[in-house]
């Protein structure tokens, strides 16, 4: 009986040291980051073109897509603004797109609905960087900047082969077969002349400028490879950080600047370099072939990535140390991804099948 | 001072002269090579830094030794710049000259080689890029000059027989333009002296209209202007043609495509005007009229 008491009176000891640490000791799981999927739409076929652009109103929000055999505009709640085939060229941005031929005779701007804005007859194939359109002239040794309304800002020729470009608002930002970067303003005068050196062999391989056009960055040279960063201090752009790379890349490589100026991405032979403008350091994400780089979480310290071959791809989310945070993989023969806020944009065509595009928000729960 | 003038001029085509004599392992980088545009064409405003060789799928080889650098493949991941002329890859050959061949048929590119060989392949004479016809677009960078060669200087000569041609001359005031050979008297003062001119070529397509190698202009027997198509390269953000007076695309033609010779004070009395023109064969043409001025 006695015996029996001490068992009951262990069970509640247990019992109530089980209910203490439970009200006292717990401390909540820290959240998970989710992504949640809030829609997903067919573009429509190719070869039947779509304007919904009347039931939008305002266009200002739209966000350009290239896709498989389709390229247009979505909203961001999920409607199909525009969409048409590919042309053979396309120079594509928020601010609208110039779709051309092969051998362009004139060159049509038009608005993310289709409706065109403006004509020039200048030679050459556009291309959009942010919302400033410039043009490639024939030799690819010549370049220039097109008005909202098809004039030329300004134009410029170099002395070699254009190999890399980048820009912002402010600077135009281009790197040469003969190994130079050549950085010129809204007006077209030069900011920048500069030519890395220091390889076996000279060349600009990738270039990229940040948003504020105070830092650009380059990867020059083989023999070795080198990546090199400048800063603008007062008027001119000094070097500030360089390295030698282990890659021999002999195409172009992809780099950029993350929106809010933070973080350089840049291709590696086995994935991508993270380069810390603050810190000035540098960190390594291992992965596949690169499709997208240089899209960033500011508020959430994330990078984004989409990576992948011919048929499959993976959405990667990483820290700028270098971890993964996530990764998300799916089939799909051409991959899309933009990014706004916490929400990704993430297209997806299966070779001679259906696209599909969806949004995923990212959210902690 | 005429002794020094021309021993200023040869040594600034020595370099391509002496090149073009030890560079004879350069061999043409296509089998069969068909010129269809010449160094120095202008091609909607543009030179042509380069020069066109037609060729309906051909296979293009290294000109020479050397090693590939660059390889744009024309199906480029999203973030690569357009290509106006197509796929190319570009091979360091030696004595500092980086050769260009563009416009290859798309992903022929031999992306997967370093060192080359004169004569290895690397890929197929295509139509990529803002071509005019199927070919090879073949340019020879001079990385130590940063300048554009004419790569006639250092190939082997090709047969050729035919001159370049000397359409018409005019001579323009700004206000009126007189076409020499109908126009026989005309009000004295400054004209610019201007002619339609070009390379034969036997390709069945063309940029443009070929730009000879070699022109002058003489007036009453006195040279005047020469221009010689050898180099182009880039200055004050402006492509600029030939080293012995480099002209920008503006200055070395009007809109309509003819030449600009040269401007000239023409006094009251009688003229004659001579333009020679000559190819890369040395083939020559020569054309002379006899003007009035009151």
């Amino acid at each position: 009986m006695e015996e029996t008491g001490k068992k009951w009176l262990a069970i509640v000891i247990i019992a109530f040291a089980c209910i203490i640490y439970f009200f006292l000791c717990a401390v909540p799981l820290p959240k998970e980051l989710v992504l949640e999927p809030r829609w997903s739409t067919s573009l429509p076929a190719p070869d039947a073109p779509s304007v919904a652009g009347a039931d939008l109103g305002a266009t200002t929000s739209l966000i350009p897509f290239t896709l498989g055999p389709s390229f247009g505009y979505f909203s961001p709640k999920g409607k199909v603004a525009f969409s048409a085939a590919m042309p053979f060229g396309l120079a594509i941005s928020e601010a609208g797109y110039v779709a051309y031929d092969q051998i362009p005779t004139s060159l049509s701007l038009r608005s993310p609905l289709g409706i065109e804005t403006a004509k020039t007859l200048e030679a050459g194939y556009p291309f959009y960087s942010g919302k400033r359109l410039f043009i490639m002239r024939p030799g690819q040794n010549s370049a220039a900047e097109l008005g909202s309304d098809g004039r030329v800002l300004w134009q410029r020729d170099f002395p070699s082969i254009i190999t890399a470009f980048s820009s912002s608002d402010d600077l135009a930002l281009f790197g040469l077969m003969d190994g130079s970067l050549v950085g010129l303003g809204k007006d077209g005068s030069e900011l920048l002349s500069f030519a890395p050196g220091g390889s076996r062999i000279a060349g600009i391989y990738g270039c990229a400028v940040s948003p504020d056009g105070q830092m650009v960055a380059a990867i020059s040279g083989l023999d070795k490879q080198r990546l090199v960063v400048l800063e603008r201090r007062t008027s001119a752009y000094r070097v500030t950080y360089h390295r030698w790379l282990d890659s021999d890349f002999r195409r172009p490589v992809a780099m950029g600047f993350t929106d809010d100026g933070r973080y350089l991405a840049y291709e590696r032979p086995d994935g991508f370099g993270i380069y810390s403008c603050e810190g000035r350091s540098e960190a390594r994400i291992a992965s596949k072939a690169l499709k997208r780089l240089g899209l960033s979480i500011p508020d959430r310290n994330m990078l984004i990535a989409l990576e992948g071959g011919s048929e499959d791809k993976t959405l990667l989310c990483a820290s700028p140390k270098g971890k993964r945070i996530f990764s998300a993989s799916f089939s799909a023969a051409d991959g899309f991804l933009a990014q706004q806020g916490d929400s990704l944009f993430l297209g997806m065509a299966q070779t001679g099948g259906a696209s599909v595009i969806v949004r995923l928000d990212l959210k902690e729960e | 001072m005429k002794l020094r003038v021309g021993a200023c001029r040869a040594l600034v085509f020595a370099p391509y002269v002496f090149a073009a004599s030890i560079l004879s392992a350069m061999g043409w980088p296509l089998d069969a090579p068909v010129p269809a545009a010449t160094f120095g064409t202008l091609d909607s405003g543009h030179f042509l830094t380069a020069i066109e060789l037609a060729s309906d799928g051909g296979l293009v080889h290294s000109a020479d030794e050397g090693e590939l650098v660059f390889v744009y493949d024309s199906k480029p991941a999203s973030y690569a710049l357009p290509s106006t002329i197509g796929s190319y890859v570009v091979v360091e050959h030696p004595r500092g000259m980086a050769g260009v061949y563009a416009e290859l048929a798309k992903g022929s590119a031999s992306g997967y080689l370093e060192k080359v060989k004169s004569g290895s392949l690397l890929g197929t004479a295509g139509a990529s890029g803002i071509a005019k016809g199927s070919g090879l677009l073949f340019g020879l960078f001079d990385r130590e000059a940063e300048r554009w060669v004419n790569p006639f200087l250092l190939l082997p000569p090709l047969a050729d027989t035919t001159p370049p041609v000397i359409r018409s001359a005019l001579l323009s005031n700004g206000s009126s333009s007189y076409t020499l050979g109908e126009a026989k008297s005309l009000p004295q003062g400054v004209y610019l002296v201007c002619a339609d001119l070009g390379d034969s070529l036997v390709s069945t397509w063309s940029v443009g209209n070929p730009a000879p190698y070699y022109v002058r202009l003489m007036i009453d027997g006195a040279k005047v202007a020469e221009f010689t198509s050898d180099v182009a390269g880039a200055k004050d953000g402006s492509l600029r043609l030939s080293s012995q007076s480099p002209k920008a695309a503006s200055e070395y033609a009007r809109p309509d495509g003819k030449v600009i010779l040269a401007s000239r004070l023409f006094a009251r009395g009688r003229s004659i005007i001579e333009i020679l023109v000559r190819d890369y064969a040395g083939n020559e043409r020569r054309a002379s009229w006899t003007i009035t001025l009151e």
